[in-house]
């Protein structure tokens, strides 16, 4: 599994970065990076981070290797 | 010396201002920011976007009781720990455990109750033609929403609106003169908390407050139980008259624009999520956004001081030409940037899924029973600043057969 951020969609509110920090942060220009990878133990805080964030911009893709 | 831009200077506090004006637009049109005696007003999209996610920039509210002359009490204790004034590792961990609580999919299984709640008050003016909207639908219905979601006896809604109410004089420039009955407000909601969060303990609901009392318990200590009151103060206080103003200010806009109206009513459950947003767009509650300049930095050719207040206008970034296309109609169709009539940045309102789909289900149910509506003359609004809204809104319409 993988995570998707929809970079159109996507505001840069910040919120994931809060819920999981391991995977999701901002940089110093407030702009979003974040890891498609991730280990087992994030998955709670990731599905929070994708709970949480007001555009509903991030997705998991379960297919991907 | 770099040559200094030409900004306007705009009277914010003059009962006669209005966010809809000429005068607005030309301040827009002509710099991104204009001149207030409360600070800066930003006008542009852009700059709005970029300033409202600012690091630098933060809620800046915790002075707002001592500035108006309450230093201590049940009300300032319980505002200097909320959500709203709090800031960094405090607000972050305490937001963190609360947002899943309130994200779509807790939500939309609420859909089908908004929409019976809506139905039911309608019916009570529907063959009447005429109706006064913010009394007979927005309040109740905000209300009782808000009770459904803490899982409060919804016979109790008129009680609780009334503490709300009550409440939110500690936001207007007299929170002085009403500081006593304001902290009793704050007492009694407290016990009313209290109660719900034992209750709740003992025998958990399907509603958000047995999400949020799972929170605390599953966590432990990582949300306090005075941390789980506060919150729910913080939802009533902030979640009943922003929906209920709101309620009435989207009908007031799609009463200009029958066609819209119209549209929404032919197909609501393709256009109800963008009627809300259209609605928002041009007509928020939340007339600005405030922060405060926590440090001294650059943004373009100003240098922004450290505690320059800042008004982010809502109403106005949301309509700037530079963004949207034929930018002061609802147009169901198109397709918009986001507006930031919930604000943004870490302090995003909480409750926004909440209300959108409320406000959703409420415009479809009032579209698809009522046509030809208008807005009577006699409407009294609030003023054109902070938050606005409308303390009485006299409707006329013909009901669909």
């Amino acid at each position: 599994m993988k995570i998707f951020v929809d970079r159109i969609k996507c505001q840069n509110h910040g919120l994931c970065a809060i819920s999981a920090p391991a995977n999701f942060e901002l940089d110093t220009d407030g702009e979003l990076q974040y890891h498609e990878s991730f280990d087992e133990e994030h998955i709670d805080d990731i599905e929070d981070a994708i709970d949480s964030c007001p555009l509903q911009a991030i997705l998991l893709n379960r297919d991907a290797a | 010396m770099a040559e200094q831009p030409t900004t306007m200077y705009l009277d914010i506090s003059d009962e006669h201002f209005r966010m809809d004006s000429e005068e607005v637009r030309k301040a827009r049109a002509t710099h991104w920011y204009a001149r207030t005696d409360w600070g800066i007003a930003v006008l542009s999209y852009e700059d709005s976007s970029f300033l409202l996610k600012s690091p630098r920039l933060t809620q800046g509210s915790a002075k707002w009781p001592s500035q108006h002359g309450v230093f201590e009490g049940h009300f300032d204790r319980w505002w200097q720990k909320t959500l709203l004034v709090l800031e960094g590792i405090e607000h972050n961990r305490i937001r963190r455990l609360v947002n899943p609580a309130f994200s779509p999919r807790r939500i939309e299984p609420l859909h089908s109750r908004f929409r019976a709640l809506a139905d039911s008050l309608i019916d009570e003016w529907i063959d009447d033609g005429q109706t006064e909207f913010a009394s007979r639908f927005a309040a109740p219905y905000a209300t009782r929403i808000l009770c459904m979601l803490l899982g409060i006896d919804e016979h109790d809604w008129k009680k609780i609106h009334e503490l709300a109410s009550t409440i939110g004089l500690g936001l207007g420039i007299t929170i002085q003169e009403n500081i006593a009955q304001i902290d009793d407000a704050i007492v009694e909601l407290t016990e009313y908390a209290e109660f719900l969060v034992r209750s709740r303990r003992e025998s958990p609901q399907n509603d958000i407050l047995s999400t949020l009392v799972e929170t605390r318990d599953e966590d432990a200590g990582k949300l306090s139980d005075q941390e789980l009151i506060n919150l729910i103060i913080l939802l009533i206080f902030a979640g009943i008259d922003t929906t209920r103003n709101q309620l009435a200010l989207s009908v007031e806009a799609f009463s200009r624009q029958q066609d819209q109206w119209e549209k929404l009513a032919a197909d609501p459950d393709r256009y109800s999520a963008k009627a809300v947003e259209e609605a928002l767009r041009v007509n928020p509650i939340g007339r600005w956004i405030s922060r405060e300049a926590a440090e001294t930095f650059q943004h373009k050719e100003r240098t922004i001081e450290k505690g320059t207040t800042l008004h982010l206008f809502t109403l106005t970034s949301a309509t700037d030409p530079a963004e949207f296309d034929n930018p002061d109609r609802i147009d169901l169709d198109a397709d918009r940037s986001p507006h930031f009539a919930f604000g943004g940045g870490l302090h995003h309102c909480l409750g926004h899924f909440v209300a959108r789909a409320d406000i959703g289900v409420a415009l479809s149910a009032l579209a698809t029973r009522m046509t030809d509506l208008r807005v009577g003359a006699d409407a009294e609004w609030l003023p054109d600043s902070g938050n606005t809204g409308a303390n009485r809104l006299p409707i006329t319409f013909t009901p669909r057969s």
